[in-house]
């Protein structure tokens, strides 16, 4: 009888304790935890450290479609109908439409928009600039990024001080020989093919011009 | 046997100017690639000499700033050296680096030499890759300065020229910058080491001076001139003290392997980054 006491109290003890480490550690969650809510994103987690990103995790099923092993497929099939959600530069959201799109990342599709200084120097994500769900296109009345407002709402978070003018900074530059950038921003491509003659122009001439000295002065010393 | 003789080529001031230039020339190369190359693994290995991303960015504009003022003093000396009562003869003189009518002549007369169809150009005091060589530089540097203050002062640059000026002079200054270290590395290393008439070292911008024969070989209008007009100053005895000719020998080589290696480690890493 003493003993089934004492018991009793002992697995009281260990009941509570139990209870209370159930209660006071966070809920235990699988490692490959997914992000389903493209409008909650770790936003207060995000804000409150600063860290943006960097705890969002690929589901486990990257993609949805069927793969043809050699055929890349879009998300827009060709039709009429997809067609008006290919125009989107003056949404309210610009994402509208996209399928499967809060299972997505930025760069599943601007994969080339990842490759300028703001990204792989200063290590900003998307979001620092463009902001959370929904994102507004560029032309969008109200859009953060409309140019009228861009300097101000975008990039003075950052660049205390700056103006309309310098908010023209191109930050997803074009490559600077690609026939877009002829298209958009020619004086960069131009720009570019003076340099690239010049450097070729430069070292196609004094290379073998060099080699041809030292070829020549060789069989001068031999002779 | 008779000892060599030398004749006086460059100045004291000459070999400051460049020793200078050769310094912050390869500051500037080792900060810059670090950052151009920031996103692969070799890049932030090179920052980590100068104490990481930041701080080479800091190094990289105070050398900078080291440079403009290197350039701008050199500017004021050429200015103190232009005899202003002739200038036509100072400016497009044979003592003059300045480009003249001989030089395509030269140019010209050494491409039928090195298929032997003629005899080598009779050169003055500096040959046309010599002048190619100073004004690559002089041309470069301005170019670099401007654009690099553009990109450390955007706020400032916004308000006279348009915000999307900053990507042109990126990437000019980043265009400029790989024009001038391939040519560096490449050319004027091999001009300098490698071929044949000054291996293993073309000690002329260390001694200042360079030997009488050899002068005479390749600079023969310049010797010639000197003596017509009883100018010719020689001095006997060996370039430099042993101890200093070993100093710039090891420093020289180790300019080279550095310069091949930033090269080489560059054109690899080059594929992992969006250059432009």
């Amino acid at each position: 009888m003493r003993m089934n006491n004492r018991n009793c109290g002992v697995l009281h003890l260990i009941g509570i304790l139990l209870l209370s480490v159930f209660l006071m550690t966070p809920e235990p969650v699988s490692a490959q935890e997914e992000v389903a809510s493209a409008i909650r994103r770790y936003k207060e987690y995000e804000a409150s450290t600063g860290y943006y990103e960097e705890y969002e995790v690929l589901p486990r099923r990257q993609q949805p479609f069927v793969d043809i092993v050699g055929v890349k497929r879009n998300i827009f099939s060709y039709s009429s109908s997809s067609a008006q959600v290919r125009v989107r530069t003056r949404l309210a959201d610009s994402h509208w439409g996209i399928k499967f799109y809060n299972r997505r990342r930025c760069e599943d599709c601007h994969i080339r928009e990842t490759h300028d200084f703001h990204t792989t120097r200063a290590n900003l994500t998307c979001r620092q600039c463009h902001g959370g769900e929904p994102i507004a296109s560029i032309n969008h009345y109200f859009s953060p990024m409309n140019p009228i407002r861009r300097h101000a709402y975008v990039c003075a978070k950052c660049h205390e001080g700056a103006s309309a003018s310098y908010a023209t900074y191109i930050v997803h530059e074009p490559p600077a020989g690609s026939t877009l950038a002829r298209e958009t921003f020619p004086i960069l491509y131009y720009a570019y093919w003076f340099m690239l003659v010049l450097l070729v122009g430069t070292l196609a001439f004094f290379i073998p011009h060099s080699l041809l000295v030292g070829l020549r002065e060789l069989f001068k010393n031999k002779r | 046997m008779p000892t060599p003789m030398r004749i006086k080529r460059f100045s004291l001031l000459d070999r400051v100017f460049h020793f200078f230039l050769m310094l912050t020339f390869l500051i500037q190369t080792v900060t810059g690639f670090s950052r151009t190359f920031n996103a692969t693994v070799w890049g932030k290995k090179l920052s980590y000499l100068f104490g990481g991303y930041e701080n080479t960015f800091l190094v990289h504009k105070w050398v900078g700033a080291l440079m403009i003022a290197g350039f701008l003093i050199h500017t004021a000396y050429l200015l103190t050296r232009i005899q202003w009562h002739n200038l036509g003869k100072s400016i497009f003189g044979p003592d003059s680096l300045v480009p003249n009518f001989h030089d395509f002549k030269h140019l010209w007369q050494r491409i039928l030499w090195f298929f032997g169809m003629g005899s080598p150009p009779k050169l003055e005091r500096w040959s046309y890759w010599e002048k190619f060589d100073y004004f690559a530089v002089y041309w470069g540097l301005p170019l670099l300065a401007i654009t690099g203050l553009m990109a450390i002062y955007p706020l400032a640059t916004s308000r006279i020229l348009p915000g999307w000026s900053l990507n042109i002079a990126v990437f000019l200054h980043r265009a400029e910058a790989v024009l001038a270290v391939s040519y560096i590395f490449v050319v004027h290393f091999f001009i300098g080491h490698l071929r044949p008439a000054s291996f293993p070292m073309n000690e002329a911008m260390f001694t200042g001076s360079v030997d009488l024969e050899e002068a005479m070989h390749e600079k023969p209008a310049w010797v010639q001139r000197l003596k017509d007009e009883g100018k010719l100053e020689t001095v006997e005895g060996p370039s430099s003290a042993p101890w200093f000719r070993v100093l710039y020998f090891v420093f020289g080589y180790a300019v080279v392997i550095f310069g091949v290696y930033m090269l080489i480690n560059g054109i690899i890493y080059s594929r992992y980054i969006a250059l432009h």
